[in-house]
């Protein structure tokens, strides 16, 4: 694995296993990755990193997902915003998600090299 | 039976009130007439004897007088104011001759000697007596006349003394002497005997103040020594003060009498008739009872009069009764007779027969509702049967329903809870696979158990995208498409395994559907998956499409393996029943489901030994295809 990348990654998910594993992964592939287990300290680690890249999960015990997505979009617009979840989203929540700002949507469990590329190709798109 | 003590109440009351219009004032009118001509009769009667009373009275003085006139006549002879004895005693003889009532005759002088007696039973020459010291002496020497001295002739039979004054007292002489006569009674007796014989009812009698008894209609009362007037009646007499009367009189022997009586004219004597009640009311008494009589026979007329108008008055009525009887129990024919009387019972019978008429057809109209409201009734019932039948249907569709979302949502809350450690697990495995690359291509066995792992979370997946799609709460999103070009491209696509061979028909005129892709191609898929595995070594997949039934299209998928028994055949559309080692058991729930949506059906026929079909059935679009 190349360590190309440098881009600064966040992830918020309550459950400390699977965003740990998250960001060892895809540290891997060179990320630099901040953790949080809630929507506060998400938005507070968000805005001391700066980060390029957060996923987060659509449901948080403080908050939504979709709240914590908005108020990212609304602080800056080249952020990349990739929602998890473990359920099924209706086409309406989808289409929610992607109003309030959200990029893209992972269903839990994904394949990391998917995940991995797509991040690169909007990290790249974002650039050029 | 309550009718029969009421038949004929009408009539009897009728009856009674006729009886009381009709008797009452009659009984009472009669009555009163009765006592008004009793009364009157009564007074007729008495007023018959009181002057049968007065007449005898008028007779007994007449005959007294009569001897008075003759004694006053012959003592103003020459012979008698002369004193020649033997012409006197010669005239006395010719007297008692002319008279049989004169017992004895004496001439007196005017010292009271008797100069001359002669008596018809005195023999040829009776004793001289000295009379002055007689009250008659004295008396018809100073007024002239003298009667009185009632005696009885040889102690039986009644006498009376009359005696006049020789020489008249007008010229202011002293009278010569005195002419006395004995006179017999018994002839007042014989006229009273006469006029009221002893047998009849009435008696008559003739008495002097003091009760000596003058004269009696019957003889044997007076013809005895001391015969005297019965002493009640005496002391009822003597005790009036009018000259004549009469009344009722009772006595204590409790006999009573109807009696009247009357003062003789100048004498001191009384008049007595009575009559018994009975007889003296005799008439009046038979007049009564006729009345009476012919009072009841008036009754007894009215009573069968009124009996028979009552009867005909009640005949029509007793004729509706039981014409009202009769409809009462429902009959409506055969009717009793009824007079149709030009009055306001025939008026009534009149209303009676319409009101039946209009009864009639009300029954029958009743009777008609009635069969149609059972008919109805029966027909409710039937029509409850029915919805209580489907009800139950739906309230089991409804419970299995219910189970069925229950088992979704707990499904999709665990498939849920299951996809976080899966992403872990997958997570790790990568990181792991990432770290130890030089080691897995080294070690083979390390290498292939990372690959079960990720096969394992690979499969654990699908597993609960398969609840999760089963469970989940989807809007359908319908697409208009050609059946057999569908087909065609998802069975294009399917990574068929060699062994298996495909066996195509469609139906040519390609039917429009109108389904929501991605369902529809999840149930065929599970078809075809399940025919595939059925057919692990060989054998033949059908897919083929046809027109079912009128706007309903079909897919049909068979496949050649085991077939299903027919026990189990039931049972394979619920969800989680599987016979397979591994699987959820909601592949052909899913089909049914996703069916169902689409408002088609699912069709299974299965031969053991032979193969199982499939048949979708779908509706056919009616849109015209884009």
């Amino acid at each position: 694995m190349t360590k190309q990348n440098h881009a600064k990654l966040l992830v918020i998910d309550d459950d400390a296993h699977l965003r740990e594993s998250l960001a060892e992964v895809l540290e891997l592939d060179g990320f630099e990755c901040s953790l949080a287990g809630t929507a506060q300290s998400g938005l507070d680690c968000a805005a001391k990193v700066n980060p390029d890249i957060v996923i987060m999960d659509i449901q948080l015990p403080d908050s939504s997902g979709f709240q914590i997505c908005q108020e990212l979009r609304k602080r800056s617009k080249t952020t990349i915003l990739i929602m998890m979840t473990g359920r099924f989203l209706s086409l309406d929540e989808k289409k929610q998600g992607f109003a309030l700002g959200a990029d893209d949507y992972l269903t839990k469990p994904f394949d990391i090299v998917e995940l991995s590329a797509r991040i690169r190709q909007m990290l790249t798109r974002r650039k050029g | 039976m309550p009718s029969t003590t009421q038949r004929g109440r009408l009539a009897y009351k009728i009856l009674l009130w006729f009886l009381i219009i009709s008797l009452i004032p009659m009984g009472v009118a009669g009555l009163y007439l009765i006592n008004i001509s009793q009364a009157s009769l009564h007074q007729q009667i008495l007023g018959t004897e009181k002057s049968l009373a007065q007449s005898f009275a008028e007779t007994v003085y007449k005959y007294i007088a009569t001897y008075r006139d003759i004694l006053e006549e012959s003592a103003a002879l020459p012979q008698f104011i002369s004193g020649n004895k033997g012409m006197e005693d010669e005239y006395l003889k010719h007297l008692m001759s002319l008279h049989v009532a004169i017992l004895e005759l004496s001439v007196l002088d005017a010292s009271g000697h008797e100069m001359i007696r002669e008596g018809r039973f005195l023999g040829p020459n009776p004793q001289l007596r000295d009379m002055e010291s007689e009250g008659f002496f004295d008396t018809a020497l100073a007024r002239g006349e003298f009667i009185g001295a009632l005696k009885r002739f040889q102690g039986i039979y009644p006498t009376v003394t009359i005696a006049v004054s020789i020489g008249t007292p007008k010229s202011g002489q002293t009278p010569a002497g005195v002419l006395a006569a004995k006179i017999s009674l018994n002839g007042l007796s014989s006229m009273l005997s006469m006029e009221f014989p002893p047998s009849s009812e009435t008696s008559a009698a003739v008495a002097s103040p003091d009760g000596f008894l003058i004269a009696h209609s019957d003889p044997e009362k007076v013809y005895k020594p001391d015969a005297r007037l019965n002493s009640e009646i005496l002391k009822i007499l003597t005790t009036q003060v009018a000259d004549s009367g009469g009344g009722e009189i009772s006595l204590s022997s409790g006999q009573g009498f109807l009696s009247a009586y009357a003062d003789v004219n100048g004498l001191d004597w009384i008049v007595y008739v009575q009559e018994s009640i009975q007889a003296a009311y005799h008439t009046a008494a038979r007049m009564r009872s006729q009345i009476l009589r012919l009072l009841v026979w008036v009754i007894i007329a009215i009573i069968v009069l009124s009996l028979a108008v009552s009867r005909h008055i009640t005949q029509p009525l007793r004729a509706l009764k039981d014409a009202a009887r009769k409809v009462g129990m429902g009959q409506f024919e055969d009717f009793p007779e009824v007079l149709t009387t030009n009055d306001e019972i025939g008026d009534l019978a009149q209303a009676f027969l319409s009101m039946s008429e209009s009864l009639k057809e009300k029954t029958g109209e009743l009777v008609d509702t009635k069969q149609e409201l059972e008919r109805l009734n029966r027909t409710l019932e039937k029509r409850v049967e029915a919805r209580t039948r489907e009800l139950k249907a739906a309230q089991e569709e409804l419970i299995k329903k219910e189970r069925l979302a229950a088992i979704g949502q707990m499904a999709s809350v665990v498939g849920h809870e299951i996809r976080n450690p899966l992403a872990v697990i997958n997570n790790s495995i990568y990181f792991i696979k990432t770290k130890l690359a030089p080691v897995l291509s080294q070690d083979p066995k390390v290498s292939k158990h990372v690959k079960i792992i990720e096969s394992e979370i690979q499969q654990a997946n699908g597993i609960i995208n398969e609840i999760l799609t089963y469970s989940r709460q989807r809007e359908l999103q319908p697409e208009t498409v050609r059946l057999n070009d569908w087909l065609e491209e998802l069975l294009s696509v399917y990574p068929f395994p060699p062994h298996i061979a495909l066996q195509k028909i469609f139906v040519p005129s390609n039917p429009p559907v109108e389904i929501d892709l991605t369902e529809m191609q999840q149930a065929v898929r599970n078809l075809i998956g399940n025919a595939i595995e059925v057919m692990p070594e060989k054998g033949i997949l059908g897919v083929k499409t046809f027109l079912s039934e009128a706007s309903m299209a079909a897919i049909e998928i068979s496949d050649t393996g085991p077939g299903i028994p027919p026990e189990t055949l039931e049972k394979i559309f619920a969800p989680f029943f599987t016979t397979k080692a591994r699987g959820t058991g909601l592949g052909l729930a899913v089909v049914k489901k996703v069916i169902d949506r689409h408002g088609g059906k699912v069709e299974v026929a299965s031969v053991v030994g032979r193969g199982t079909v499939f048949r979708l059935h779908i509706p056919i679009s009616q849109k015209v295809e884009a």
